[in-house]
């Protein structure tokens, strides 16, 4: 069936399409303002596409809880970064040229450093989520802010959280070995408390030997005979979650039954897998990383919506990456609703101004030194108990009193 | 030869031309395809032209790179100085490898491995080197990205893309060049077949080692500008076996051991990789790795439909 137009049909669309073209530009106009386009780059498949995925549940999360928060509009727009520098390049110019106003992201200090020279370069303000690698806030850029902590802070930390623990503990184990994972990570791990440990007087123990190995060995026989051969007090560990499991299983398989096992930051003994594939045996062992407070009003809100959009998920798997790509928004909004504006440098100069009190993860309020750097992020003391990570440490935002030494794995 | 002329011209000047038109984000696609058409083109020397399989290039790319990088770094020594140090250093690398290989029979897919062997006990190497950052990695300090500073390789993205474009139709002229010399013909003469070629009298040691030596120096330059376009640089990424994988897969879509395969293939595996991430993006789809899924398919349509590569039948249906 065929339609005339007619005249008079003509004339009122002509009329229609006036009345849009005039009032259109204050609608665009009304739009910008009101909206606050962020540029979440992740890296959602490739090396590190589990973690990346993992982020994203923050991102996703954050528009429904900041509009209750601040009453303000955020529409993401998400790019994979592929765990490629060279993708996160080239994905940053995109999201900017399609009218991102802010950049979120991309756990990764590789591909940080490389958003952080398109951000600088084109004027956009960029909020690392995750990134430790301390120099990308040492170069002078204007328009690059994180909210994370920096690798030697992240060690730092974790030791300082290690003499807590044995003060609440009344213990005073006096060796330790140390083992880690001989990647890059790893390596710089070693390095860290190689560096920091010396100058942390107060903690009693030393190491007695250090022992690396491959990330991807199938098989750790030696290496815990080794570490057992040394009769240490406690195992000093910086793992990534396969080797753990094998770690964790061989230290059964060859009783050896240290006083406890302890990460002074390293992933691998909180994730969900490792309680998966372990059970039991994943008790007991302690990360001490950075964390989100379980007490925190914001946290319980952040989990709600969570459980409401994940509601096979439990937020504890993915709370470090939940919280800090949470948090990263949260700023950019933050910042947008002091600033009533898009303009990316006003953005800027109002992030630079932030002081978040209100916060889901450990540590002071969200405030921005002039290297674009938040200080005084804390860790939190992680321990598996009753099959869940759970924090022991600091007191302030404990879910359960810490563990240690640690009961026989025959008990846990 | 006229049409070849005229359609080279054409291509030239629309890439000259590309900035006053391109918005950065198209710039910053184009870097990436000039780059790997660069470093396709060096790898070409050794695989297009003499058949000897590299596996490991992303040696010459990190060795190149964190050379001028820790230069600069350093002794604030520029890049322009530091380039000659970086190949200095890559042909060092190249030629213990190719003496390795050649003098006791490596060949085929055992020099492949030989290739990879180095490239990754290289970035173990610098995983432990604290003067270069070791796995914390080296960062440059950028000055300033206003104005182009070539003395320094400080500048807006249009100079990057400029140099890359400049890198790129150099290796163009010197692999066309090369491959009408006497070397060229000597290197395909062992590339067809090796014992025919010595028994014609070739010493295929010597050539092979300057065909090694040559693609290892050239790589060595795409190092020193990743290095000062990235400005950062992890043994972990550099060194990696997938950044090799990048650099090869553009002449073998392209078309091995021809001049244009590499330029050709650099440009579709570059435009299709982002015009998948487009399509999807359109589509509404935001499925994590599905990318890689199409990726992967089409690769492989290509590869299915066109065994010798893009350019070959495209040069045939224009007469070239």
């Amino acid at each position: 069936m065929t339609q005339r137009i007619t005249r008079r049909t003509f004339n009122r669309a002509a009329a229609a399409a006036g009345a849009l073209a005039a009032f259109a530009p204050f609608g665009i106009v009304r739009a910008q303002a009101q909206k606050l386009r962020v540029g979440v780059l992740l890296p959602r498949s490739g090396i590190q596409g589990f973690i990346g995925q993992s982020c994203q549940k923050g991102a996703d999360l954050a528009p429904e809880v900041i509009r209750e928060m601040l009453g303000v509009e955020i529409e993401l727009m998400n790019a994979d970064t592929e765990s490629n520098v060279d993708v996160a390049r080239t994905r940053a110019e995109r999201l900017i040229q399609e009218g991102a106003h802010v950049l979120v992201g991309p756990f990764d200090s590789g591909a940080a450093a490389a958003i952080a020279q398109v951000a600088e370069q084109r004027g956009i303000p960029f909020i690392i989520n995750i990134a430790a690698a301390p120099q990308i806030t040492e170069q002078g850029y204007k328009f690059v802010f994180r909210n994370f902590q920096t690798a030697i802070d992240i060690v730092r930390n974790g030791l300082d959280l290690i003499g807590e623990l044995f003060q609440v503990t009344n213990t005073v184990p006096r060796t330790a070995v140390f083992m880690h994972v001989n990647d890059t990570f790893g390596q710089a791990m070693a390095k860290g408390i190689g560096a920091t440990l010396p100058q942390r007087t107060h903690l009693p123990f030393r190491i007695v030997e250090t022992i690396s190995y491959d990330p991807a060995a199938k098989d750790l026989t030696v290496e815990v005979s080794k570490a057992k051969g040394t009769n240490a007090d406690f195992l000093l560990l910086v793992c990534r979650l396969n080797d753990a499991i094998i770690l964790r299983r061989e230290m059964v398989k060859q009783r050896w039954q240290p006083m406890g096992i302890i990460s002074p930051g390293s992933p691998g003994m909180y994730e969900e897998q490792y309680f998966k594939t372990l059970g039991k045996l994943s008790e007991y062992s302690i990360s001490n990383v950075p964390w989100y407070n379980p007490n925190a009003k914001l946290t319980k809100i952040v989990e709600k919506a969570f459980l409401k959009r994940n509601p096979n998920d439990k937020l504890v798997y993915h709370g470090l990456n939940v919280g800090f790509t949470f948090e990263a928004i949260l700023v950019a909004a933050d910042a947008f609703k002091r600033a009533k504006s898009t303009d990316p440098k006003t953005l800027a100069d109002a992030i630079r101004q932030t002081n978040i009190t209100e916060k889901m993860t450990l540590g002071g309020p969200i405030k921005f030194n002039a290297k674009g750097q938040v200080e005084g992020i804390g860790s939190a003391c992680v321990q598996n108990l009753d099959m869940l990570p759970k924090v022991v440490l600091p007191r302030a935002a404990a879910e359960a009193k810490p563990v240690f030494p640690v009961p026989g794995y025959r008990k846990a | 030869m006229n049409r070849r002329l005229v359609l080279l011209g054409l291509l030239a000047a629309a890439l000259v031309a590309l900035p006053a038109f391109a918005g950065p984000y198209a710039l910053s696609v184009a870097t990436l395809i000039l780059y790997f058409a660069y470093a396709g083109q060096a790898w070409n020397v050794m695989m297009g032209f003499a058949g000897q399989l590299s596996l490991g290039h992303s040696l010459y790319v990190g060795v190149g790179a964190y050379t001028a990088g820790a230069l600069y770094f350093h002794f604030g020594i520029g890049p322009w100085a530091g380039l000659w140090v970086a190949i200095a250093a890559c042909v060092a690398f190249a030629l213990v490898i190719g003496f390795l290989a050649f003098r006791f029979g490596i060949s085929g897919v055992y020099f492949a491995l030989l290739t990879i062997a180095f490239a990754e006990f290289t970035r173990i190497g610098f995983d432990h080197l604290a003067w270069t950052g070791g796995p914390g990695g080296m960062f440059l300090r950028v000055e300033q990205r206003e104005t182009w500073d070539l003395a320094n390789f400080r500048g807006p993205p249009a100079m990057y893309y400029y140099t890359m474009l400049a890198l790129a139709a150099g290796a163009f002229a010197l692999c066309a060049a090369l491959v009408r010399s006497r070397a060229g013909y000597y290197w395909q003469a062992i590339r067809e077949n090796e014992e025919a070629a010595q028994a014609l009298g070739i010493n295929t040691f010597r050539w092979k080692m300057l065909a090694v030596a040559i693609s290892a120096a050239m790589t060595a330059v795409s190092g020193v500008f990743f290095a000062f376009y990235y400005n950062n640089l992890f043994p972990e990424q550099i060194f990696h076996i997938s950044r090799s994988i990048e650099i090869i897969l553009g002449p073998i879509i392209g078309g091995l051991g021809t001049l244009f395969g590499p330029i050709l293939g650099a440009a579709v595996l570059t435009l299709l990789s982002d015009g998948v991430t487009e399509l999807l993006a359109a589509l509404g789809i935001e499925t994590p790795g599905i990318k890689q899924v199409f990726y992967g398919l089409l690769l492989l349509v290509v590869v299915m439909f066109l065994p010798h590569g893009i350019w070959p039948p495209i040069a045939r249906r224009l007469r070239l």
